[in-house]
């Protein structure tokens, strides 16, 4: 049986990317969700380090480009760091994960009203779904002390 | 003499039962704006590129944490920090091979998608690692969260 790499390297990704809030629930676990914010950037930065050793890059991007890319990592990391509190403070991360990556929903708002973009047919039907799974998936039985 | 850190975090968790919701939300938002950054620089940047600026936005966000009393205390702190840092290693090379995934012949309408459907191996692993579970509920809101991850992303 052949799988293509391409395949693989998604295949990956997805055990990656879904491992990742497991490992995460288990750091706030055991740890403030300072000392594993702290730890997850670390180990973060070692990858950047690790691409801009291997991979050759091209430096010369406009100001704009690149405060822009800089201002996400802000915001993505100040948004890791609002999910690691919010598993630090008792929510599940077979919740709290599937939630977060409801994102696109407001992905999509935003580059309606600045980048100018339209909305499809799958765009309407995702933010839909979107917005009846987050009320859904917010519907936590309080913890029993 | 005050509560260690990492309880006076759990005290929090009693508190109010609900915090996980306001932080999640507050998450949604915040990667929400990400995202359109990383939209409108996607066609100016190469993605090894956009990873490496997209590291150097999340450094600053380390000086805040840096001070904060709960860097010290927590139960089984080196058991703690070893996830935390595979956390970060699971998410960067996640990256990587997702764009190595782009590179190599996948396409972004398949790739994408398929990326973004990672919470239901989240599920899978907090059902067997955290022995989590789901109220009726969340169960179907999870089955109606992957569809919507999924038209999100294309």
């Amino acid at each position: 049986m052949h799988f293509p790499l391409w395949l693989v390297f998604a295949l990956i990704t997805l055990l990656f990317f879904g491992l990742s809030g497991v490992t995460q629930k288990l750091a706030t676990n055991e740890i403030s969700m300072e000392l594993s914010y702290f730890w997850f950037v670390l180990a973060m930065l070692l990858i950047g380090l690790g691409i801009v050793i291997l991979v050759p890059l091209d430096w010369h991007l406009r100001a704009k480009v690149v405060t822009l890319a800089v201002a996400g990592g802000f915001l993505n990391g100040l948004g890791a760091m609002t999910s690691f509190k919010a598993l630090a403070v008792g929510g599940k991360a077979s919740i709290v994960v599937p939630l977060c990556y409801l994102y696109p929903l407001v992905t999509i708002s935003l580059a309606l009203a600045f980048l100018h973009e339209r909305l499809t047919r799958t765009g309407v039907a995702g933010i839909a779904l979107a917005l009846v799974a987050a009320v859904l998936l917010a519907q936590e039985r309080p913890q029993a002390d | 003499m005050s509560a260690s850190p990492v309880i006076a975090e759990k005290a929090e968790k009693k508190q109010g039962s609900y915090q996980w919701l306001f932080y999640s939300v507050l998450t949604i938002v915040l990667w929400g704006g990400y995202g359109a950054t990383s939209k409108a620089v996607a066609d100016d940047i190469n993605a090894y590129m956009n990873q490496v600026l997209f590291t150097i936005g999340m450094f600053p966000l380390i000086l805040l944490v840096f001070r904060s009393p709960r860097m010290s205390g927590g139960r089984k702190r080196g058991l703690g920090i070893f996830f935390a840092f595979l956390t970060g290693i699971l998410g960067g090379l996640g990256n990587i091979t997702f764009f190595s995934s782009l590179n190599s012949g996948g396409r972004a309408s398949v790739v994408v998608p398929m990326s973004g459907l990672s919470p239901l191996v989240t599920v899978v692993a907090a059902y067997v690692v955290l022995h989590e579970r789901m109220s009726t509920y969340q169960k179907i809101g999870l089955g109606v969260a992957l569809p919507a991850i999924y038209l999100l992303s294309l």
